[in-house]
């Protein structure tokens, strides 16, 4: 039995545990049946790993690395379906990481400043991959407009699969590495003359950002990520005085943000990915307005 | 506010050198910036290193620390060669960006001072020294706002926070590349103090690079003109005023000292280099 059938067989009863308090008329099949419990438990993982990485991302200024890998990975998606492979995922999974390593090195050796490396890569990946479907795939089909916007109820077992090994590998390699990226991030310099192993450490936090892009694919769609990676965080810093307080909001509201958008998109019948990503810019405008309201000059 | 304490030289008995270098040149992006250093540094010293705009103290200072490489030359601390494992948690570095800290970053002083406790063998154990810390954090005098974010802080306050997570590691010598710049004349009294402190109660060695003459003349006990190579060495008593300086330099001074009050301005007032 694979790992993430597993996962799905230990939360099942406590999700049917929970269906009778669930609201709404479609909502509560996402806790009693399984194809829809099992989009529930990606789409919580997903944000979890997220979460965790966005607020990284944030201090490290790569908010929109997120959406630059998301693009390379509907490349390798594309490049998968025309090659007739049964888990794109893993294609994708390829060719972001490929890509992440690259960026990372083009940046970190000053090849090219900024987000210049990140475009490069956004563009061409995603140029790829139309051109590759519409010469041998038949152009857009809805199995790769499911990739595009997400669809979280084509996640089968092969992909919960991949979702749940990638947030166990970013869990523990991020618990592992947590002091060493924070004090990279803050002071690279200080950090090497401590004897840190921030440039290890650094790729290996691009991979691990390739993985979760890639595990975010279905949830929310190549073209929403940046939703649940960088939104959330975001909106951490403005109530979070301290790292730790941070990346508990930004579980708070990237979790919130799903459970909402889940239960909207059931209800009113749209697209999950499309309602997550409102719901997560929706609870920043209102987070931020407070922020402005309050105290409307705290930061000069 | 701070008495020029000349030392009996209580040193003499303590005549470890802590740093050797020898004839060391490097070049940066096909420049060569610094050339021909020879300069020891002994156990228990402060020394201010001093220099206008790139004359090569910053690069002095990274080469030191083994992050630029040295084009000829021998660098030695402690013995060991830059960046060896030996030298894991006997050095410690303050540098320009605390300053410029991310602005979206949250952390507070603690959760900064505790990242100065890392080194090779404790970077995967999740156990901090706490008693490192809150040690590190008495010293810079933070204790009332340990739990406040940085972000918060004042500028001398946050550069406290800095100089605590270098100490945090309970490093021995202490490099800090411009700690005064974006400081208020206060803070920057009582930040020297502080190092002043760190050197005579705590046994540290200081390497202290400024352009702020007057303010690191008020504490270092012994002074380095640099311009592309030293072109003096010797206690601070004896630091040439401006003038020699311009000789030194071979140009004719134009101004000799920044007067007035300075409200609010960055460099604050002082010899400014």
């Amino acid at each position: 039995m694979d790992i993430g059938e597993i996962v799905l067989a230990i939360i099942s009863p406590i999700l049917e545990f929970i269906s009778p308090i669930v609201p709404g008329e479609t909502f509560p099949y996402f806790f009693t049946m399984e194809l829809f419990q099992r989009a529930l438990v990606s789409a919580i993982l997903v944000t979890i790993i997220a979460g965790l990485m966005g607020s990284f991302l944030l201090i490290r200024n790569l908010a929109l690395i997120g959406d630059g890998l998301a693009h390379v990975s509907f490349g390798g998606v594309a490049v998968a379906i025309v090659l007739g492979a049964t888990s794109p995922l893993w294609y994708a999974l390829l060719f972001s990481t490929v890509a992440a390593i690259l960026i990372y090195e083009m940046q970190s050796r000053e090849l090219l400043t900024g987000d210049a490396s990140i475009a490069i890569f956004l563009t061409g990946m995603l140029a790829l991959g139309l051109v590759t479907l519409r010469i041998w795939g038949g152009g857009i089909t809805s199995d790769i407009h499911s990739y595009l916007f997400g669809n979280i109820l084509l996640i089968d077992s092969s992909s919960l699969n991949l979702i749940v090994l990638i947030s166990i590998v970013v869990i523990v390699c991020l618990a592992a590495i947590r002091p060493i990226l924070l004090a990279s991030t803050i002071d690279p310099l200080a950090a090497r003359v401590q004897g840190l192993p921030v440039r290890e450490v650094g790729l290996l936090f691009s991979i691990l950002t390739a993985a979760v892009v890639v595990s975010m694919v279905q949830v929310v769609g190549t073209l929403l990520v940046t939703a649940l990676l960088v939104t959330p965080a975001a909106t951490a810093q403005f109530i979070g005085r301290s790292f730790r307080s941070c990346l508990i909001w930004t579980q708070v509201f990237g979790l919130s943000s799903v459970l909402l958008g889940l239960y909207l998109s059931a209800e009113l019948d749209t697209g999950s990915g499309s309602m997550i990503a409102l719901v997560a810019a929706a609870i920043f405008a209102i987070v931020a307005t407070f922020q402005f309201v309050n105290k409307p000059n705290s930061q000069a | 506010m701070i008495a020029l304490v000349i030392q009996p030289s209580s040193e003499a008995d303590l005549e470890e050198p802590i740093l050797e270098v020898e004839g060391l040149s490097v070049v940066r992006s096909g420049k060569l910036v610094i050339q021909d250093i020879d300069l020891t540094i002994l156990k228990g010293e402060f020394v201010g290193i001093v220099g206008p705009n790139g004359s090569g103290k910053t690069t002095l200072l990274l080469s030191i620390l083994g992050i630029l490489n040295a084009d000829s030359g021998q660098i030695k601390i402690y013995g060991s060669k830059p960046m060896s494992k030996n030298l894991d948690g006997k050095i410690s570095w303050v540098s320009q960006a605390a300053s410029n800290l991310p602005s979206d970053l949250r952390l507070t002083v603690r959760e900064l001072v505790e990242l100065g406790t890392l080194n090779r063998s404790n970077m995967f154990s999740r156990r901090r020294d706490k008693q490192q810390v809150d040690q590190a954090i008495e010293m810079v005098g933070l204790k009332d706002v340990e739990n406040t974010d940085i972000g918060r802080l004042s500028g001398g306050q946050r550069q406290r926070a800095v100089i605590g997570r270098a100490l945090a590691s309970k490093a021995e010598f202490i490099l800090l590349d411009e700690p005064l710049v974006g400081i208020d004349r206060e803070s920057r009294s009582s930040l020297l103090k502080l190092l002043d402190d760190l050197c005579h109660d705590a046994d540290k060695t200081i390497l202290m690079v400024s352009h702020d003459l007057a303010a690191i003349r008020q504490t270092a006990h012994r002074m380095i003109y640099l311009e592309e190579t030293i072109k003096f060495d010797g206690d601070t008593s004896i630091f040439p005023d401006l003038t020699e300086l311009a000789e030194l330099r071979g140009i004719k001074p134009v101004h000799d000292e920044v007067h007035g009050h300075h409200h609010h301005s960055h460099k604050g007032a002082g010899e400014d280099l």
